[in-house]
């Protein structure tokens, strides 16, 4: 069974887009620097962007069912890292670890939304505009909703950034974009237009003439600090990779003191229909570069911690059983990952539907019993410190069955 | 009184251009300011009318063209465009004559890596749009490019899609919609890309069943269900590329031995058992003419043409189609030569279309090599790279973000810094009557005063005609 193999190839093109965007506000720049009224809390939006594998990320050895509709790709439990006698984290996300022991993740296992169409497009498409499925008729990404139903007449220019060759969908509608290639190569390369460009892009209420003045205004605020000079903290040293590379990016701008509210990244090559592997192998590759990179950017953020959240999803996860082609086909349930400060970490939550047979929905797939749009609104509301606005963004999301932060900063 | 605003503005635009009183354009831009769309309107009269044919038409105006259509008459040119039969100049021939990728057999490309062949595929492409006299063709291939999207880098692709942009693409842009929609369902470049060649009885794969209806033929609510997906499914298995020891390798082949002969239902048709190939020519045909279909087609192509599609136009359209079985150049007739072009709303040019419309302005000497693809790179449209079968995006939402690199490659452009692109200033000077000012600004901004400062050296005055919001728009 080869049933979209464009998958693994998207992943390619993923992996070496690192192309930015930058949604912005309308201030002068003077007052966008000295803005600090935000939220000051920075939401890492991380999309694994082909069908991530849930079932070997975070595997359940606990259950027989696991190892028989699996027999040559289920992890063993000796070669996993045992998190609570019933999940194990795959080796390839070793580096995770200390993080979690220390509370920082949380992994909400069996997440997803309720598309059932086992399409990239349309699952990508509902979570994109944080919807429950592609049908539903909200035309705008559910990130987009979440900049225009807090803005301010003091915002910062650099409220979103994210990292792709085109606007991703969940940023679609909302306030204006930059693409941005690299920081470092955010430049213009004729300085001498400069003043003729504000001249010409000063007026005018056109998408193409706003987002011109708003790529001037991020032009003038990577003037004063630049990514050549950036140095990670605590040696933290990243992977190579783009989506490391983009991470390290979200840390200095962050530090920087932007006012950076979103960045969205993304990574491809989750489409494993073919000889996924095991403990080594095209699957434990990428969640080799997945879990070094989230652990370098842990460490370089750790004086800024509490100001930062990073939130893991994908489309969807795999079939509960392996195909003759070594590798597992698109299924429903996959996981999420959630790292940051005053979580209710180093625990994998949400209920778990089991994988024998009759507990499997659809043509074989681990249902879904934590919609997506519940951790996600849960995080507007409690780290972006945005009650109206989260339910303004999810309007028809389902509560969260558990609790996903400490203290105070309890769940609706 | 009923002086609609549009009105008013032609007006305010056509006394400010015939009388050159700068203080009137500043109006026009205070009142152009609240339109959500862009900061140019279509100019009203005879030139207004010629350049938006042009914009439209072609990958945008040369010095030249313009006079050259003015003399001719829209209705000429438009059929000059429809008939596609103009000479390409030598330059052109031979620069496409160099590419290895239109003079190797497709079996012997193998030897050339992937990246070569992708590179050769976007060279030809841009020689094309800039340099080509049949500009409406071009832009149907770009039309045609991305409804078929292919990605040229999934596995053997760069190797398929050469003969897939000969064979399918260019062969059948201006002809009929269900010719181009047989050959691409035979491509193996399309076989591929959709996995239909591992699309086997029993496991049949749904891949290019659902982006077949879905983006092909009857648009997501063309009225098809899940269960249609399944069974067009079925009625493809088989169609595959030959593999064989001595056979053509590469080719489209029927593998009877793994099509499901069962009997299936599709669209409420029924398609008897034992039809083997016929199956899904059975479905080719259902959807090429189906009413859903002419819809989706019409639709998309007013977008293309006209940015928004109103519905009345979308019907014109689909009854066109309807009418001609989806003759492709009497479709094209009925949008380019419609008011509707006249009236419709600017349109943003895609990183692909600015490129080209800016060495055209121009006038420069391109190889159209890596240099000005690694631009088009930067602006986020590497052509032929596209992984997902719905193609590039047209809104302007999506290439909001590409001004910085718009920019950039205008004032590379300008002062002459992209290796194998030349531009000639005083040859450009001498193509026009009028003066470069002149003639930059019809380009450029239709005959809008002011704008653009003047007082800089020609070379600046070029790169910054280039980045203005209004050449973002066709």
């Amino acid at each position: 069974m080869n049933w979209c193999d464009e998958y693994a190839m998207i992943s390619r093109r993923a992996l070496f887009g690192t192309v930015s965007c930058a949604v912005l506000g309308t201030k002068a720049l003077s007052q966008i620097v000295l803005n600090k009224k935000g939220t000051e809390h920075t939401l890492v939006v991380v999309f694994l962007r082909g069908g991530m594998d849930g079932l070997s990320a975070v595997a359940p050895f606990g259950e027989d069912a696991y190892y028989q509709s699996r027999p040559t790709l289920a992890l063993r439990k000796n070669d996993l890292h045992n998190l609570d006698g019933f999940f194990g984290l795959h080796p390839a996300l070793s580096k995770l670890i200390p993080s979690f022991a220390e509370g920082r993740v949380a992994i909400v296992h069996a997440a997803g939304s309720q598309d059932s169409s086992h399409s990239h497009f349309e699952a990508m498409n509902a979570m994109e505009r944080g919807v429950a499925t592609a049908e539903e008729s909200t035309g705008n990404g559910w990130l987009a909703r979440y900049l225009n139903a807090t803005r301010t007449d003091h915002d910062s220019a650099l409220r979103a950034v994210a990292f792709s060759p085109v606007m991703p969908d969940s940023l679609r509608g909302g306030t204006n974009c930059v693409a941005i290639e690299s920081l470092s190569e955010y430049r213009l390369r004729n300085e001498q237009m400069k003043p003729h460009l504000a001249a010409m892009y000063a007026n005018g209420s056109d998408l193409m003439t706003r987002s011109g003045r708003e790529s001037l205004r991020v032009l003038q605020m990577l003037e004063r600090s630049r990514m050549d000079a950036y140095r990670p903290e605590n040696g933290a040293v990243y992977p190579d990779s783009d989506f490391a590379q983009a991470l390290k990016q979200v840390a200095f701008l962050v530090k920087s003191d932007f006012g950076l509210e979103i960045a969205c990244l993304e990574r491809g090559g989750w489409d494993t229909h073919v000889a996924q592997g095991t403990t080594s192998g095209w699957l434990a590759s990428q969640l080799s570069d997945l879990g070094d990179s989230l652990a370098a950017f842990d460490r370089d953020i750790a004086r800024i911690r509490r100001r930062v959240t990073v939130v893991v999803m994908t489309e969807f996860g795999r079939r509960a059983y392996e195909n003759s082609g070594l590798g597992t086909d698109h299924g429903s349930a996959s996981l999420m990952f959630v790292i940051g400060e005053g979580l209710h970490g180093g625990k994998v939550h949400g209920e778990w539907p089991g994988l024998s047979e009759e507990k499997l929905s659809g043509p074989g797939d681990l249902k879904v019993t934590t919609d997506y749009r519940a951790v996600l609104r849960t995080i507007l509301q409690v780290r972006m410190r945005s009650q109206a606005a989260a339910a303004k963004v999810f309007p028809t999301a389902p509560p969260l069955s558990f609790q996903l932060f400490n203290g105070r900063s309890t769940n609706p | 009184m009923g002086i609609t605003r549009r009105k008013l503005l032609k007006n305010t635009a056509a006394i400010g251009a015939a009388a050159g009183l700068a203080g009137c354009s500043n109006q026009i831009r205070d009142l152009l300011g609240n339109s959500s769309h862009a900061p140019i309107r279509p100019l009203s009269g005879r030139i207004g009318a010629v350049m938006r044919v042009i914009d439209r038409t072609t990958f945008g105006p040369t010095p030249e063209l313009p006079e050259t259509v003015s003399a001719m008459g829209i209705e000429t040119f438009v059929h000059q465009q429809l008939n596609a039969a103009l000479p390409m100049d030598d330059a052109l021939k031979l620069a496409l004559a160099r590419l290895d990728i239109f003079c190797i057999d497709s079996a012997e490309l193998r030897d050339l890596p992937e990246g070569e062949i992708v590179n050769q595929l976007k060279q030809a492409a841009l020689l094309r749009a800039v340099f080509d006299p049949n500009q409406l063709q071009e832009r149907m291939v770009d039309f045609w490019s991305n409804h078929f999207n292919i990605y040229a880098r999934k596995r053997y692709e760069a190797w398929r899609k050469p003969t897939d942009d000969v064979e399918v693409i260019r062969k059948h842009a201006l002809g009929s919609f269900p010719n181009l929609l047989y050959a691409s369902a035979k491509s193996p470049a399309m076989l591929e890309y959709l996995d239909n060649d591992s699309n086997k009885a029993g496991t049949a794969n749904e891949n290019y069943a659902r982006e077949l209806m879905e983006l092909h033929t009857l648009g997501v609510d063309g009225g098809y269900t899940q269960r249609d997906v399944q069974e067009v499914a079925r009625c493809f298995t088989g169609w595959t590329i030959e593999n064989r020891f001595l056979h053509p390798r590469g080719t489209f082949r029927f593998d009877e031995s793994v099509h499901d002969d069962q009997e299936k239902t599709v669209l409420g048709q029924r398609i008897p058992p034992g039809g083997g190939i016929s199956d899904g020519e059975r479905v080719l045909e259902i959807l090429a003419f189906h009413p859903s279909t002419a819809r989706h087609i019409a639709k998309k192509l007013c977008t293309y043409f006209l940015g928004e599609s109103d519905n009345r136009m979308v019907e014109n359209v689909s009854q066109t189609y309807l009418q001609t079985h989806g003759d492709i150049k009497s479709i094209l007739k009925t949008v380019l030569l419609s008011k509707a072009l006249m009236e419709s709303p600017p349109i943003v040019k895609r990183p692909f279309d600015f490129v080209a419309s800016a060495l055209r302005a121009v006038d420069a000497n391109s190889d159209c090599g890596r240099a000005v693809q690694k631009h088009l790179d930067d602006m986020g449209q590497s052509i032929f790279e596209w992984p997902m079968p719905d193609g590039f995006p047209v809104d302007a939402a999506s290439w909001s973000g590409s001004l910085l690199a718009r920019w950039n490659f205008a004032s590379e452009l300008a002062f002459n810094r992209i290796p194998g692109t030349n531009l000639n200033l005083t040859q450009l000077k001498q193509l026009s009557t009028l003066p470069l000012v002149k003639t930059m600004r019809q380009i450029t901004l239709g005959l809008r005063e002011g704008g653009i400062p003047t007082n800089v050296s020609e070379e600046m005055f070029l790169a910054l005609c280039l980045s203005s919001p209004e050449f973002q728009w066709r």
